[in-house]
């Protein structure tokens, strides 16, 4: 079997604003996201900013006696999954539910769980640790939760690879829902920042300012000095293209290709080389049948990070090399690095696609490729073939092909 | 060989399969660390479980486990493989890989192929061990005071990144992280990827490393029992807890033939459901597991008359082994009772992450030496358990085709089906 795959919906919990409608009038309006940290005190960390989620609220959106079980990022994610169905026009009560599936991408899960529950462990001993929390531990209780309070009971699984985690989740949903293993995959995924991970982060000066300089997210700039820390969920609603004509869904893109890859590298670190990017971009264009050309946008996964924004600049330049050459931007001077930013960064593609928009790269001024980078101000422009691009430390790199239905 | 056969043969070689094979195996886990002597443990019903020694169980319920005692990485891994920055965990998916790499003759892999081979490894608690110790300096001293290497392979990701970076791979490469079912979804996917020619061999598989977090948990939840866990006996009180890992090397059957690899059985089928109940007990109606293993068998086109054995969840909870006795009921109808099942946990621990990979490889030994691997500290039959659970050790018999089940938190239920390998396909 091979269908068609369509998006058809889309959730989003974001630091730019809660749903489909105010994440896109803040992101295409050029509003960023980054400021000084509230959720938690980070005075005494030398970062001190981030894209944090706020006035976000849950009950908005869960039933109240299933809230109170969930952790924060399963919070986000459900509230996001209910979004991508309502935006998608679906009847719960009247679908297959067990034709439905989730399929969500996460870095790190639940750390501020599991930062509970080891503080306990090592500050009370075993016998003083709370089971309630046990359940919020385990990186698939987004998905867990998500899949009881919507009912679906279809293909439910969740990825975890570091910054590549969404992207890849998004792939395997498409495959499934390709391979007629669904009718309908809620798929995309998120992060959430905590103290004591946003500590680590920091300890291992994974974050802006490295070296001198001042604070900020500055994707393919010279004066990028690391990446800004963010948090948030972006959820998708895929079913197959031709279900979505025959219920008469707005379709705002397919995705049409997915290639995945890896280069040698480090433990957590950078691959020398931007072979992997590139594999992973050309197998994406190659399944979707589209030439380099035919490009119109790339959503790359530059952060602002040192090493990894020449790595992709390196990857697209060698991808790009024909006269018709695709506009790139990077979200994450606007949202921050969110690690699972995949369902936030692909709902952005297809909102782009759909509307005839490139969202700005914030931070951007002094460009470090002759690329063309959308800089200040969003684009209007056509778009009908995007890149959605990830590359995850360690080595990993995956690229979705998303296409003008 | 007369005419007509040649010709169905060459029929046979003209079309483009998408059949996906098995070429390699390798386990590291508490009764083994190569395939011979897992077979034999497997075939003499050996127990792995006894003290847990990795860290101190004072204040815990529970004292015992599955341990992979003795583990040296470096009697797998030959020096020229950094051990740098590699948790526990890590080393034993890089071990497995090593071995089951070696048994499908690729351990020196040319560019070209090497550029055509993923890694997917389903994951459980990653480097959490390594960072439970810099976690506890932390509460201590202070993020200052905090050692920040170890954090380095914190995510369960970090296996498939050594993996791939060791051997020069550069296929798909992603991670599975649902708790208890990571292992067999990872190898699902996997198969996904070669149908879809995303890459001709793909190293799959889960790892697990016991640490404290996930002991005080299970312990927490009160799903352990204190003595070694008794899979579908009356009396049962819980799980035993394992550490390990699982790697089998996936091919295209085409590839594999091209190259003349051995071949050790076949992947048939996969199906992934979810329970959408609770996020720990399982759906006492058994209708999410039910639905996963007809899925299974559906993608597979092998009809539940067919399976040989079935390899069990099979954890020893009460609720685990009452729900998956109903649901394989409820796939098998009459023929339920009467299809060996043994749950493979009595000897090896529940290795979580590790589960579904490290009992594939034990499915697959057991289609190649043609034995049931047994169910040991099954001595009462339970009535709530209606199933032919193979007790003791083994049973010979000639297996065809095996159904495989994962059931984890969240709800997530994975069920593959595997089966001898056949030029033809199909039944045998």
């Amino acid at each position: 079997m091979s269908r068609r795959v369509a998006v058809t919906g889309m959730g989003l919990v974001t630091p730019l604003g809660i749903g489909r409608e105010r994440f896109a009038e803040a992101l295409f309006g050029g509003v960023g996201g980054i400021g000084p940290i509230e959720n938690f005190d980070a005075e005494a960390f030398k970062s001190r900013c981030a894209a944090e989620v706020r006035n976000f609220s849950a009950r908005d959106f869960i039933s109240a006696r299933l809230l109170r079980r969930m952790d924060r990022l399963s919070q986000m994610a459900s509230a996001s999954a209910r979004m991508a169905v309502e935006d998608a026009g679906v009847d719960l009560a009247s679908a297959d539910r067990g034709r439905m599936g989730i399929v969500m991408g996460t870095a790190f899960g639940a750390t501020d769980v599991v930062t509970r529950f080891a503080g306990t462990l090592f500050t009370e001993g075993p016998r003083r640790v709370n089971p309630i929390l046990v359940p919020n531990t385990v990186m698939n209780a987004p998905a867990g939760h998500t899949a009881i309070e919507l009912g679906l009971r279809g293909i439910n699984t969740t990825l975890n690879h570091r910054e590549a985690s969404a992207e890849a989740a998004i792939a395997c949903a498409a495959m499934q829902i390709r391979e007629g293993r669904a009718d309908m995959i809620l798929t995309g995924g998120g992060d959430i920042l905590s103290p004591f991970f946003f500590s680590v982060l920091e300890r291992f000066r994974a974050l802006s300012p490295q070296n001198d300089g001042e604070e900020g997210a500055r994707p393919f700039d010279r004066r990028r000095n690391g990446p800004v820390a963010g948090e948030g969920v972006g959820v998708l609603c895929l079913e197959p293209l031709e279900s979505a004509h025959a219920r008469g869904a707005t379709v705002y893109c397919e995705i049409a290709g997915w290639g995945m890859s890896g280069a040698p590298a480090p433990a957590n670190d950078w691959p020398d080389n931007p072979d992997g990017m590139l594999r992973a971009m050309q197998a994406a264009m190659t399944m979707g049948g589209v030439e380099p050309e035919s490009i119109d946008a790339v959503s790359a996964a530059a952060s602002g990070g040192i090493r990894s924004d020449r790595l992709e600049a390196l990857a697209l330049e060698r991808c790009f090399t024909g006269a018709s050459q695709p506009v790139v931007t990077s979200i994450k001077g606007a949202v921050g690095e969110s690690f699972a930013s995949g369902g936030v960064r692909t709902a952005t593609m297809a909102l782009g696609i759909h509307s005839g928009r490139v969202p700005p790269t914030l931070g951007l001024t002094e460009p470090i490729t002759p690329l063309s980078m959308v800089s200040a101000d969003s684009r209007e422009m056509p778009v009908d073939c995007g890149l959605v691009n990830a590359c995850a430390s360690g080595g990993t790199c995956v690229s979705l092909l998303l296409k003008k239905s | 060989m007369n005419s007509k056969d040649s010709e169905k043969k060459d029929i046979r070689f003209s079309m483009k399969s998408d059949r996906v094979v098995v070429t390699g195996r390798g386990s590291v886990n508490a009764i083994a660390e190569n395939m011979d002597d897992f077979a034999a443990a497997l075939q003499n019903g050996t127990c792995g479980i006894g003290p847990v020694t990795l860290f101190d169980t004072d204040g815990y319920r529970t004292h015992i486990g599955a341990q992979v005692n003795g583990f040296d990485a470096r009697q797998h891994i030959p020096a020229v493989y950094s051990l740098k920055r590699m948790s526990r965990s890590d080393c034993m998916a890089m071990a497995a890989t090593l071995e089951a790499l070696a048994e499908a003759d690729l351990l020196s892999m040319a560019d070209r192929m090497a550029d055509r081979t993923g890694v997917i490894v389903g994951g459980g608690a990653g480097g959490m061990l390594e960072c439970e110790t810099v976690f506890a300096r932390y509460l201590e001293a202070g993020a200052d005071r905090m050692p920040a290497s170890p954090f380095a392979a914190f995510s369960c990701a970090s296996s498939a990144d050594h993996i791939a970076t060791h051997l020069n791979l550069m296929g798909p490469r992603t991670t599975f992280m649902t708790a208890c079912s990571s292992g067999a979804t990872a190898i699902g996917f996997a198969r996904d990827l070669i149908r879809s020619h995303a890459a001709d061999i793909m190293v799959c598989g889960g790892t697990e490393p016991m640490c404290r977090i996930t002991y005080s948990a299970f312990n927490a939840l009160q799903a352990v029992d204190p003595e070694p866990c008794k899979p579908f006996d009356r009396h049962r009180r819980g799980l035993t807890l394992g550490e390990g890992a699982g790697i089998v090397i996936l091919e295209s059957l085409d590839h594999a033939r091209r190259r003349g690899a051995p071949i050790y059985g076949e992947i048939l089928g996969c199906g992934i459901t979810c329970d959408a109940n609770h996020m720990t007990a399982p759906d006492t109606e058994g209708i999410g597991a039910a639905a996963a293993m007809a899925a299974a068998l559906a993608d597979a086109g092998v009809s539940a008359q067919r399976v040989d054995y079935i390899n069990a969840h099979g954890t020893a909870t009460p609720a685990n082994d009452r729900m998956e006795s109903l649901a394989i009921g409820r796939v098998f109808g009459n023929r339920a009772r009467h299809i060996p099942v043994s749950s493979t946990k009595s000897m090896i621990g529940h290795t979580l992450g590790a589960a579904g990979a490290i009992e594939a490889v034990a499915c697959l030994l057991a289609i190649e030496r043609a034995f049931i691997p047994p169910t040991v500290h099954h001595n009462a039959p339970d009535d709530e358990c209606l199933l032919d659970v193979v007790p003791g050790c083994s049973r010979p018999a000639r297996i065809d085709t095996v159904l495989s089940n994962s059931f984890a938190f969240g709800g997530n239920n994975t069920a593959l089906v595997l089966g001898r390998f056949t030029e033809e396909g199909g039944a045998p």
